[in-house]
């Protein structure tokens, strides 16, 4: 896990300077952005040692010398917050019987991963539609859709796994794109688009599966699912790392990947940092809106489908405010709601740190209730630290 | 960790010496297949235990209070010192990985109110076959794979709600409306199913039912349009208190709560509880549902502390409340 992070830094630190920076129709806004920004940070460390609890003063100094890796870091503040929790997590972990660290069992590590994998998936489909600075308010409908067709499809219609996996997929996707097709070309705003679809999509599940949750039971006789399916509640390579965590580093990987100095990925941030200026400038604005408002609902209907086989049910009410948690995670990763500032890998950073943090708190016996408040002010603090504090 | 878990982990080395050896992971934990072994689990009085509440949902008032029963409970209890309160917050697959948290955490034992039965079974099993005893609160997983389950009736109490309305309340028929819980939960349908049993062969009629979803609010715009609907209404079945609460309010802005009997269903022995509701007059009858958390703790202290095993299943018994019982029955209920 924390060796992963930590091989991806170098390249991180590369893509900051070509798909993760300012792009080429960047506005003179964002430009005089970066330019401030040193100097505020410089201005600022002190308070940013306050909120963000104490930050050692050798990455001051370390930040200073420029060495590559901490560089990155202090680049990518919200890898910088996740190895934060993280080590934080190790310290306050409590102790098992042979004095092991609970947290840093493989056991607890893959929970945690698998725990926050359908919120991932879902946070790295909202950076897309967010980058661009929309916002899309479905995705936990459209969950809740996707799970209620997987069980349908495989139990009642005697799907086969992969035409049921298939049709719900495209589902999302069209669901997507007209979504997007609504913002592009008839000009609504994407908040309230996507609040109808929210409604539209929740009200489709609770049709679709006559407001009952529907059980998905394995077996090769009529009405019953394929075993197959049941692969997404286990677990691979030895019974070790569960499915839905394979998932969703899959696709973190592809989509980190796809963002990463393409032309879509360029036009993407152009939009989000300047709607009228990518227009002038040639980019296909409304395409490229609505292919990534296309991607957004995929990756909600194939966390459904993680989340229905998870669970071996697809309930009308899966997924109630999970777009909430996935734009949460977006924000902790420093993308902005604004638009045209962001990276992919934040957003993963953003769903592990907020993952780690409901991990450590419930293994410390601490209560639901508090836990609410300390995340909604961890929140607060990682926004904080990107206006203190800039990515870039 | 306390020295219990300690001397626990001693003892399942000693269960797993054929090689399986003591890994990191907890399966290797408690025999496969088989529930924790009450030897395993059972310390005695000398030991100190943690408790790990997995509660399906913390805004509805009905289970605040089986919170709030465990809580008071368990302070009782000298030896159950810690007992942490996870809230799922009605979503499945919150409530499963908040067990696995709980399971990786080797808590001494589970008291766990599942969301929704099939998706929890899972997860559920998995503690219980790890050697940690699950007790299960209000509502029940598929299969066997847990200690004990403690809860009420959902469909008798339906036909008592009934048969209450067809014996006392409408002797002579009449026309009523239901505002069921939310479609597609299951207390929902038995409460329906039980009630359709209590009324059958008397001269009520239900003219309509409309979804209230467990919630006041909810009701009362549901109830205001059936009162537009329907010129007569003689009762409301609300499948919780608060439902009829709403019903009733809807009702009064109508002016026609007075010819109107409103039945709910919860009792809570709570200041905004239907006990009240039905001391001060709103609602006719409420039938108490039982929350179990006082139980849950009598069953946890059998298990751990007594060494003694407890029956697999155990039915709470419900109570009519009526104007004439409802201050006795809400003193005795907080005085336990």
């Amino acid at each position: 896990m924390s060796s992963r992070a930590t091989d991806d830094e170098p390249t991180d630190s590369a893509s900051t300077s070509t798909g993760g920076s300012a792009p080429d129709a960047a506005t003179p806004e964002t430009a005089a952005g970066t330019s401030t920004s040193e100097g505020w940070s410089a201005g600022r460390q002190s308070a940013g040692d306050r909120s963000s609890g104490a930050r050692p003063s050798e990455v001051q100094r370390a930040g200073r010398s420029g060495s590559g890796g901490v560089e990155a870091l202090l680049r990518f503040q919200s890898l910088f917050g996740l190895l934060l929790v993280f080590l934080a997590s190790v310290v306050f972990s409590p102790r098992g019987d042979d004095g092991e660290i609970i947290f840093l069992t493989s056991e607890n590590l893959f929970n945690l991963v698998r725990a926050i994998s359908e919120i991932g998936i879902i946070a790295i489909g909202l950076t897309f539609v967010i980058l661009v600075g929309g916002i899309d308010l479905s995705v936990g409908s459209l969950l809740g859709l996707a799970a209620v067709g997987s069980a349908v499809l495989l139990t009642e219609d005697d799907f086969g796994v992969l035409a049921a996996v298939s049709v719900v997929l495209l589902a999302g996707l069209v669901f997507g794109l007209l979504q997007g097709a609504a913002v592009a070309l008839l000009r609504v705003q994407a908040f309230i688009v996507t609040l109808a679809g929210l409604q539209i999509a929740r009200g489709l599940a609770r049709l679709w599966s006559g407001g009952q949750t529907v059980p998905i039971t394995y077996g090769s006789g009529a009405g019953q699912a394929p075993l197959s399916f049941s692969l997404l509640g286990e677990r691979t390579f030895d019974g070790i790392v569960p499915v839905p965590a394979l998932i969703f580093a899959v696709l973190a990987v592809l989509a980190v990947a796809f963002l990463r100095g393409s032309a879509f990925s360029r036009h993407l941030y152009a939009i989000g940092g300047n709607e009228k200026a990518a227009r002038t400038s040639g980019v296909p604005v409304n395409r490229v809106k609505i292919i990534a408002f296309g991607i957004c609902g995929l990756c909600a209907a194939l966390a459904g489908i993680v989340h229905a086989g998870q669970l071996n049910t697809g309930s009308p009410n899966a997924g109630i405010s999970y777009e909430l948690d996935g734009i949460a995670a977006v924000v902790v990763g420093g993308t902005s709601l604004a638009g045209g500032r962001g990276s992919m890998m934040g957003t993963i950073a953003g769903a592990l740190l907020l993952g780690v943090l409901n991990n450590i708190l419930a293994l410390n016996t601490v209560d639901t209730d508090l836990q609410l408040v300390i995340k909604g002010l961890v929140i607060v603090a990682a926004a904080a630290a990107q206006r203190l504090w800039p990515s870039r | 960790m306390s020295s219990r878990t300690r001397s626990m982990f001693a003892a399942v080395c000693a269960v797993a010496l054929l090689g399986a050896g003591c890994g990191t992971t907890s399966t290797n934990a408690g025999a496969a297949g088989g529930g924790p072994d009450s030897a395993e689990v059972c310390d005695g009085p000398g030991e100190e235990y943690t408790i790990g509440v997995s509660q399906a949902n913390v805004a509805e008032p009905y289970r605040v209070r089986m919170n709030a029963d465990i809580r008071r409970a368990a302070a009782e209890v000298e030896q159950f010192d810690e007992v942490q309160f996870l809230d799922a917050a009605q979503d499945n697959s919150r409530q499963v990985s908040q067990i696995r948290t709980l399971i990786t955490k080797r808590v001494d034992l589970l008291i766990v109110s599942p969301n929704e039965a099939a998706p929890l079974t899972g997860v559920v099993g998995r503690a219980y076959n790890s050697g940690i005893p699950v007790i299960l609160l209000d509502r029940k997983v598929n299969g066997d794979s847990y200690s004990t389950f403690i809860g009420a009736d959902n469909e008798r109490i339906g036909r008592k709600a009934g048969e209450y309305l067809a014996e006392q309340l409408l002797p002579e028929g009449g026309e009523i409306v239901e505002l069921r819980g939310l479609s597609g939960s299951t207390p929902a349908a038995e409460r329906g199913r039980g009630f359709r049993a209590g009324i059958e062969g008397s001269g009520i009629e239900i003219i309509a039912t409309a979804d209230g979803q467990w919630l006041r609010a909810e009701a009362r715009s549901k109830m205001a349009a059936m009162l537009k609907a329907h010129p007569r209404i003689d009762a409301v079945y609300g499948h919780n208190d608060p439902m009829a609460e709403g019903a009733h309010l809807a009702a009064r802005t109508a002016g026609r709560a007075e010819g109107t009997k409103f039945v709910g269903i919860d009792g809570l022995p709570t200041p905004s509880g239907g006990i009240k509701a039905v001391r001060q007059g709103r609602l006719s009858a409420t039938f108490v549902y039982p929350t179990g958390g006082a139980e849950a703790i009598t069953a946890a202290k059998r298990i751990l502390i007594d060494c003694e095993s407890v029956p697999r299943k155990r039915t709470l018994p419900t109570q009519l409340v009526t104007r004439e019982n409802a201050a006795e029955v809400y003193r005795r209920l907080n005085s336990r």
